[in-house]
This record gives C-alpha cells, structure tokens and sequence, in this order.
C-alpha cells in the first residue's frame, strides 16, 4: 500500500476511535498539562523578568551609566568631564542609625541623599504625592513605610540622623533605582544631600559609596564614555557600569534559578511521562481484541501503529497546548495580582522561544513514553481472537520502536542541554535523572522480587496484600517507580533547605556576636571600649580597623583574566573590608607560613584565608594587589589562615601588616559579644550616646537571610510538590487502570468467603508496603543527591535531617495509602451477585 | 432424622432493572436433606441462577425464609454471609471465574487462607492432585484449557469441604467429551466427601444423573417430569 493511503487510513481510523471521546486520558492528559505548566511557567517568568529588567535597565542603574566609589566622591576634573558629556546626578549612600527622639527608639537605616537632578529617570512614588526636591527640602525626609512602624513614629514627625532632627514628608512607595537585592540591612530613608552633609555622618573613612549617574542623550554613547574615562582615570579606583549591565547579578540569579526550577519542572514532566505511559497501555489494553479485529480485516501492523500514534500526538497537544497557555498567563496573573509589590519589574507577554521549548518537551515525554505501547499494540496478533484467556501476544516493541525510542531520548536530552542557562547541570541532571530511573527500575523490580521470596505471612490479608504485589500484571513496579521519584524530589529540595537554614540558625547562640558596630570614628575608639567596658553584659569585644578595597591583580594578572575557582569568584566582585594586624589573632590558625614580626618588617605583607588562596591558586610569597581610596598596593602572602565564616565571628579575608594602611582614612568595626538578655541595653547604650555609630543586630541580618531563603525555598518547594503531584497522578492512574482486576478479584474473594474487612486490610497492606518501600528508597536517593547539590557546586556542609527526611516520607506513605484505598474503594463495594450475573 | 440442609419457605426475589422491577423468584418453597443431589432445569432466564446465588448469600431475597447449613441468610450481614460461604458453600460457575493473575494452586487455596488455615497451600495442592492437575499447581488460567480451569474451580470449591455445592452449568462453556469428565470429577468428589449438590443445567441427561430434578420456570420451581416443558 502506498504512504499517503497508510496515511489516510490511519487518520481515519484515528477519527473514529477519538469518537469515544477522551475516557481514560485523564491521567495522561493531566501528566503532561501539569508537567508543561510547570516548564512555560518557569521560563515566562523568567523571560518577562529579564525583559522587564532590561526594559527598565536605565531606571534601575539610574542613569544611563553610573560610577559608583566608596569613601571618597569624584574629583573635580572627573565631574567637569562628566559634565561635558550628559547630565549628572549625584547619590551618596551609607548606613547609620535613626531615632524617634520623643522615645528611645533608634534602628539602623539605609540612608540615600540625592540631588536636585534625582532621578535621571523614571519617577520616584511617594505618599502623600510630591515632588521629590519639595519633599526633601528644609531637612524633609522620606521614609520607607517599615521606618514608621519600627519607630513608632508619623507622618509629619522629627526623626534624628546624626546630629540632626528631619521631618517625615511622606512614605516611599516606589523607588526607581532600587536596588534589587535579596535584603536590605534596614529601611530606606531618604534626604537631600545638603541634609546628609548637616548630618555630620560624613566623616573620613565612614563607609559611604558615591554613586554619581550620568543621562546621555544618546544611551548608545554609554560604552564609548566608559572607555573615555578609563583612559582619562585608570588609578581612580571606581566600578562603572552602563545601563546594559543594570542588576548583572540579578540577571544571574533568575537565571540560575530559571534553570534549576527548570530542571525540576522537567523531573515532573519525566514523571508523568510514566503516568503517559501508564494510560496508553491501559487504553491499548482495552483495544487488544478490537485491534486483533482490524487485523482479522487486512490492517498492517503500521496502519495500526498510525492510527493510535496519531491519537498519542493528538492528545499530547491537547495536553501540552493546556500546560501553555496556563504557563504563559502566570506572569501576567502575578503582574496583575501584585503589581508593583514584585521585587523585580516584570514584562509579561507570550515568548515564542519559552513556549516552543515547553511544547517541545511536552511532545517529547508524550512520545517516548508511548512508543514503547504502540510497538507493542503494532504486533497484537489478529489469532488473539480465537483464544480466551490467552497471552497478549509480543511484550517487546520491537528494534525499530526501540530505535525511535533512542531517538527520542537523545532529542529529550540535546533539548534539556542545550536550552539551558545552565548545560553542565542541565548535564548532570540528565545523568542523574537517567541513573536514577534505571537504579529505581532495578530496585522495584528487586523489590517485588524479594516480596515472592519473603515467608508468607500468617495473617490472610497480609499475605494476599504481599502477593498482590508480586503477581503478575501487578502495579507494583509502576508505583514505586512513579512514587518513589516524586518523593525524592521532595525529600531532595527539603535537605538542601533544612542544610541551607542550618547555616544561619545553627551557629547563632553559639559564637556569633550579638552586634557589630560600624563607622566607629578613630578618635571615638577609646570612649567606646571604655563604655563598653562599664557594661555587665558584654563578654567579649573585637575591634579591628578596617577600610574598603578591592583586589584588582593576583600575582600582577588582572582578576578579570585571573582563573579564579566559581566557589571565590566573590571576593574580587567588589570593594571589601579589608584590615591590618601587628600581632596574630587569638582565634586565627595558620596553615601555611609565619606571622610577622609586630613592628613589621618594611615590607608589604599580607595574611590571607586558606579557601580563598585555594580559589585563587597562590602560595607563600605570591602577590595580590589591592586597590585601596584609589592607591594600588601590591602585599606578598605571608601566610594563609584557616577561617570558618560561619561562626560568625569578625574575620577578614585580607590582612595586612604594619606599616602599610595605617594612614589611609579608616574607621573601625567592632564584634560585640553579649547574651540575648543583655543585648538591648548595650544597643540602646552605645547608638545613644555615639549616634554616628551604626549598630547591626546578627539575629536580624540572620532572620531576614532565613526570610530570603525561605522565599527562595518555597519556589523550589512548590517545583517539587509538582513533581510528587505528578507521582501522585502516576499513582492514581495506575489504581485506577487496575481496578477492573480490583473488581473482579474482590468479587472472587467475597465469593470464597472473604469479608470487607479481608478485602480492605489485603489492599492497605499491599498499599502500605509499597509506601514504605518507596519512601525508604527515596530517603536514600533523596538524600544522596542532596549530598551530591550541598557538597558539589555549593560547597556546604551536609547533615542528614531524618525529622525532615521521615516527615516527607510519613506525608507520602499516607497519601499514597489514601489514594490507593480511594481507587480500591470501588471494588470493595461491589455487590458479587451483579457482577457475576453481567460477566 | 437430621435438620436439612436447605429449607426455603415462599422466597422472593425482585430485581430493579431500566424497565422498572422483575420478579425473577416469586414464591420459591424447597427442602434438601444432607447428601442430596439436586439438579434444576429450565429455559433461560427463569431464576435458576439467581435461585443459587440467593442460597449462597450473593443476593438478598426481597421477602421469604432461607436457610442454608442452620443459618438463616435473611438475618446476615454481608460480612456475616462471607464467613458463612467460607464455612458451608462451594460454588462452580460456568465461565469460572478464576482470579487470572493468581497460579492453580493459589486460586484453590483462596478459601481456606480467608478462613484463616495455616494448611491453605498443602491442602490445595491435594485438591489439585485429586483433580488430576498435580503437574499445573504453578500454572496461571491463561496458561490452562478450558476444562482443566473448570477443574481447577472444582478443586476450589471443593477444597474447603463444604456442606453445599452450587453449580451453575458448570459444563456450560466445554465441550461434550471435557465436560463429561469435569462432571464425573464432579459426582466424584461430591460422593467422596458426602457434601449436597445443587446443580444448575440444561442438560437432561445430566440432571438425569441426580437424585431428584427439579424445573425452573416462571420463578417457580417444581419437581421435574422430564417432559423437557
């Protein structure tokens, strides 16, 4: 028969057969919409985040290129050649404490002045409405909504700032340049500079970044101006960037995170490609002897393959072009819903590429996993017509099947690569995900192994319950399979939070300070050890003097063309504290070389942490240079230190010797130690009486790093829920596409005298050892490749959780044991006689 | 003399069908001795199944007395008839319904391991060899011929020795030379363990092979004269 009839026929006979309507796709339809869903949902919001960051870039960066520099503002010159080239608008930003003065209130607040040319772009939001130089003149203030509540304070009330007192104006409610970062130390608070300057927290070494933007009337010329001023000022010691390169780490992180939900999104989808595959077999299972029929009547095993595969793909899209269209809305749902609460501008609209590459994978998991039924469906021999109970012909598809089969995998595979942000864990994914298949593959049909050997249990519905599970035609293998994946995606995503929250909840009582003290003036040092001193409370005080600097060159190679390992790729990302020691600290350990002599010894020496010489691939005697207020110094490393960040306790990854940065302006950064109980009074103490001191509480910064992670965890939570949704789905399909069996053998067992009772405790037996079995398998699965994300590309210590890991698989056990009574319940009422009577 | 086996006083039985209700019992009265065999004939559709399954306890009658081995079914839960049909009553049907994922032997030894007997597979087996099918204990339905599953179901409702035997045509679905086997297996075990046989079936010569014939027709039941009516 020529191609185009087999065609022909085949989409007729698809017609005919999709007259029935959809019964028995439910499973596969929702397997795939849920799956899709997940994966254009994903990469919509991730699409109209990017777009929406880049369409905002200006506004964002607040100019169309901005120089930022800590501790000192531009030169004149460097202004007058600013001023050459666009208008120019300067911020200045810095960290301090505010009060109510009426009461006793302070907290620390992220000061910003502005100028009268504020902002280049876009328009700052505030309530009551008004113009920003209006709001801000004769020492008014805005402040963020949080400032009010924390200060008990209103609208059109004093505040302190230094030496100071402001008046509220009004509340921010939309800041065009803020910046978008997981958490701020405290809330906005914004002034004039001429305010800031009356302030008196303006003073040599304060740690105060200069942010001086520039609107070009044409943005094009962005690039050619940075190039200008690099040429002009090499020593000037400044970070510039252009509108191009607004929020680069934000970018970095939606996409990272883009990748990685997207590869938990396609976890879903792979699972429910069993649940696919699961409904195609039962579907063709019903159709053995109407397919033997067409046989009978002169069909080709191709005709056949056809016909149901077009059914497959026509499904398929159905499913697929549900899960799109309900991805694609969700940044338009999250735009209308939260607005300008979202803490990144968002652009929604239909990406073409997203939906494509969701739609795809869609296809994709809909073919591979039906191939396999159709290859099967191809060889039902037409002679199973004339036998009753007979077999159901071939269990194998066939090499060509297979072939397609490999084929369709391979393309899976190039298409979760290659579209990632991400390829070398879009890669280990793949290899994880494809030995985690064949492992649990091996391991349920292992496992229903074991059940046929294991001694028959004395109880009756116990024994039955194991033999359900290993005789033949059993769900079994299908259950664990599809349960067991989804549960360890869950118990997966929990450990790696559970070790992540670890990091910041564990070490606090221990040996965090309490406070840190920032801006301490050197000329306040003495006052302030000494009132530290006439507190009881305090236990212990560190006090170092620190600067901000940047490391520019490892041993004279620019960090920029330096091999730097990923894991400390964030210590030359920007400025750093940075101090000087005559003598070796107390909790400092050396692993490699000798410290200097406390006088020093003429040279420039420095003391850097073990983890970062790792990453930076330096010894003993290598150089790293740093540029400090502009002036670059080159120090050799004199010896490395052992530091563990995550007590907490004051370290700095660069120390220099005597004799190098004594002269430079600088403050100094203090380490309080003090018991919960005490802690109000020094805080109250010391931003009293030294109210140029900013005080950060570590049990805040570590709640509102919690907070973000917990943020971030959700997302990453819900992406595994919809994994286990999809095990759960698998679950339910193959309960339901075994409860004809269900039903005969229940109405079997009741004819040889067997009770509800029997019927029920044989199925929740069979039930619960396949959740236990399945959960004990995904606890070491799942915590494997916990194991294998924290210690890998995260570098963190691991701890087995096992409250977390059993309360995952204690939710699964019992929902797996409620699903699967739920599908059987129809089999426990069946009245025999009826049955019997229609069979 | 002994209670009998079967006593059933004016039975009725209605089903609700898309039509509205079918009387298909209407007034049933029988009395079996133990060791009886009985056998019912009568054209299709006239109740003689749904007689079977009402003295098995698969369905209520709607009014009327039956009462089978001492137990009266009209006052019995479903859980209570369970417990009823694993202690007195074999049934064999004539499509026999096997559980198809199970072996020969582990269909055999259903009853008993519902009835809580450590024993269940050893008895099963010398059901299974007492049928002749000592060499397919591990063999699935699918993998057996129509008679050797109909003896399999013999050897199931045999198994837990029984007071009573129901068979609905259990000859229905096999050929005359395997059906005349199934049944002399049948009257076989019957005599070996001295159980009551009631027995559904168009064939007259085989009621002929009973003891006492009886005709369903109308939902009434009355002795057989043989005039095939």
């Amino acid at each position: 028969m020529s191609e185009p009839a087999l065609l022909r026929q085949a989409v007729r006979l698809a017609r005919r057969e999709l007259r029935s309507g959809l019964r028995g796709f439910g499973v596969f339809l929702a397997c795939l919409f849920l799956g899709v869903f997940a994966i254009s949902a994903i990469g919509s919001f991730t699409a109209a985040a990017k777009t929406g960051l880049l369409e905002d870039a200006s506004a964002l960066l607040g100019g169309d290129l901005e120089i930022r520099r800590v501790h000192r503002p531009l030169s004149p010159a460097q202004q007058e050649f600013l001023d050459a080239r666009g208008r120019r608008s300067e911020v200045i930003e810095l960290r301090s404490m505010a009060g109510n003065p009426e009461r006793d209130l302070r907290v620390l607040v992220e000061v910003k002045a502005v100028d009268e040319a504020y902002p280049l772009y876009g328009e700052l939001r505030s309530d009551p409405a008004q113009p920003v130089s209006r709001a801000l003149q004769q020492r008014g203030a805005l402040v963020e909504a949080a400032l009010l509540q924390r200060l008990e304070l209103q609208i059109g009330d004093p505040l302190q700032l230094g030496d100071i007192s402001l008046r509220i104006n009004g509340i921010i409610k939309l800041e065009p340049d803020r910046q978008l970062r997981a958490f701020y130390l405290g809330p906005r608070l914004l002034v004039s500079r001429a305010s800031l300057e009356a302030s008196g927290l303006l003073r040599p070494g304060s740690l105060v970044t200069y942010r001086s933007r520039l609107w070009l009337s044409d943005p094009e010329q962005a690039e050619p101006v940075v190039q200008q001023l690099e040429e002009a000022f090499p020593e000037a010691g400044w970070r510039l960037r252009t509108w191009r390169q607004a929020a680069p780490r934000v970018r970095n992180v939606i996409d990272r995170l883009g990748a990685n939900l997207t590869l938990l999104g396609l976890c879903a989808l792979l699972i429910g490609g069993l649940g696919v595959s699961g409904a195609v077999r039962g579907y063709l299972g019903g159709k053995v002897m109407h397919i033997a029929t067409l046989k009978c009547l002169g069909a080709t095993g191709r005709t056949v393959l056809g016909a149901y595969l077009l059914q497959v793909l026509l499904l398929g899209g159905l499913g697929t072009g549900a899960g799109l269209l309900t991805g694609a809305a969700l940044p338009y749902l999250l735009e209308w819903g939260l607005g300008e609460r979202l803490p990144i501008p968002l652009h929604p609209a239909f990406y073409p590429e997203v939906l494509a590459k969701a739609a795809l994978f869609g296809l994709l998991i809909a073919l591979l996993f039906s191939l396999k039924e159709l290859g099967i469906a191809r060889r039902i021999p037409p002679a199973m017509l004339f036998r009753g109970y007979a077999e159901t012909g071939h269990k194998d598809p066939g090499s060509k099947i297979w072939l397609a089969i490999a084929v369709t995998a391979l393309l899976l595979a190039a298409l979760a690569i290659f579209s990632s942000a991400d390829r070398r864990l879009a890669g280990w994914f793949i290899l994880g995900g494809t030995l985690c298949f064949l492992a649990f593959r091996q391991l349920a049909s292992g496992l229903v192994g074991l059940s046929r050997r294991l001694p028959r249990p004395v109880n009756p519905s116990l024994r039955l319950g194991l033999a359900n599970i290993h005789r033949r035609g059993s769900p079994a293998t299908s259950v664990l399979f599809s349960l067991g994946l989804g549960l360890t995606a869950l118990v997966m995503i929990a450990l790696v939070q559970a070790n992540l929250n670890d990091l910041v909840s564990d070490t606090l009582p221990e040996q965090a300070p309490a406070f840190y003290f920032l801006d301490i003036q050197p000329d306040q040092v003495h006052a302030f050890e000494k009132r530290l001193a006439n507190l009881p409370a305090v236990q212990q005080v560190q006090l170092y003097p620190t600067l901000r600097g940047r490391i520019t060159a490892i041993n004279g190679v620019p960090v920029e063309q330096a091999k730097i390992a990923p894991n400390v790729q964030w210590a030359v990302r920007g400025d750093r504290f940075l101090s000087y020691a005559a003598n070796q600290p107390d909790s400092a350990q050396l692993s490699a070389g000798r410290w200097w002599p406390a006088q020093g010894n003429g040279k420039a020496q420095l003391s850097l942490t073990a983890d970062l010489a790792k990453g930076f691939g330096v010894q003993i005697g290598d150089t790293l240079t740093v540029n400090v207020l502009g002036r670059s110094i080159t120090a050799e490393i004199a010896n490395l230190r052992i530091v563990d960040w995550s007590t907490l306790e004051l370290n700095f990854a660069l120390l220099f010797s005597p004799g190098v940065l004594e002269n430079a302006p600088q403050t100094y950064l203090a380490a309080v130690h003090v018991p919960a109980t005490g802690g109000n009074r020094v805080y109250r103490t010391i931003t009293g009486e030294f109210p140029n001191i900013s005080a950060i509480s570590t049990r805040e910064v570590l709640v509102n790093v919690a907070r973000t992670l917990n943020r971030l965890g959700i997302a990453f939570k819900a992406m595994a829920a919809v994994a286990l949704l999809s095990g759960f789905l698998v679950l339910a399909g193959t309960v339901s596409a075994d409860q004809h069996r269900r039903i005969h053998d229940a109405v079997i067992f009741k004819v040889c005298g067997a009770t509800r009772r029997n019927i029920l405790l044989a199925f929740a037996a069979e039930f619960t050892l396949l959740g236990l079995a399945a959960g004990a398998l995904s606890s070491v699965t799942g915590s494997l490749a916990a194991f294998g994300i924290l210690k890998g590309p995260m570098d963190i210590r691991f701890s087995l959780h096992p409250p977390v890991v059993l309360t995952t698989l204690g939710i699964g056990l019992l929902l797996t044991l409620l699903l699967g009574l739920l599908g059987t319940w129809k089999a426990l009422g069946q009245k025999p006689a009826g049955y019997l009577r229609d069979e | 003399m002994s209670e009998p086996i079967v006593s059933i006083n004016d039975l009725h039985l209605s089903l609700v069908g898309g039509a509205g209700p079918v009387n298909i019992l209407c007034g049933i009265d029988l009395t079996v001795s133990q060791g009886e065999t009985i056998s019912i004939v009568g054209p299709s559709g006239a109740g003689k199944t749904t007689l079977l399954m009402a003295l098995s306890g698969l369905e209520r009658p709607s009014s009327g007395r039956v009462r089978v081995a001492g137990v009266e079914l009209g006052d019995a839960d479903e859980d209570q008839l369970a417990r009823f049909r694993r202690r007195h009553i074999g049934i064999v049907f004539q499509s026999f319904h096997l559980v198809p994922t199970m072996t020969a032997l582990e269909n055999v030894a259903l009853p008993l391991e519902f009835a809580g007997r450590p024993d269940a597979l050893e008895q099963a087996a010398i059901a299974l060899e007492a049928t002749g099918l000592a060499d397919r204990v591990a063999h699935f339905p699918g993998q057996l011929s129509g008679g050797e599953q109909q003896r399999v179901a013999l050897a199931r409702a045999f198994v837990a020795r029984p007071s009573l035997i129901l068979a609905d045509e259990p000859t229905g679905n096999l050929d005359r030379e395997t059906g005349q086997k199934v049944i002399q297996l049948l009257f076989d075990l019957q005599a070996d363990i001295g159980t009551t046989l009631l027995l559904v079936t168009h064939d007259p010569q085989l009621a002929g092979r009973c003891q006492r014939s009886l005709r369903m027709a109308d939902g009434l039941l009355s002795p057989d004269d043989g005039s095939g009516r």
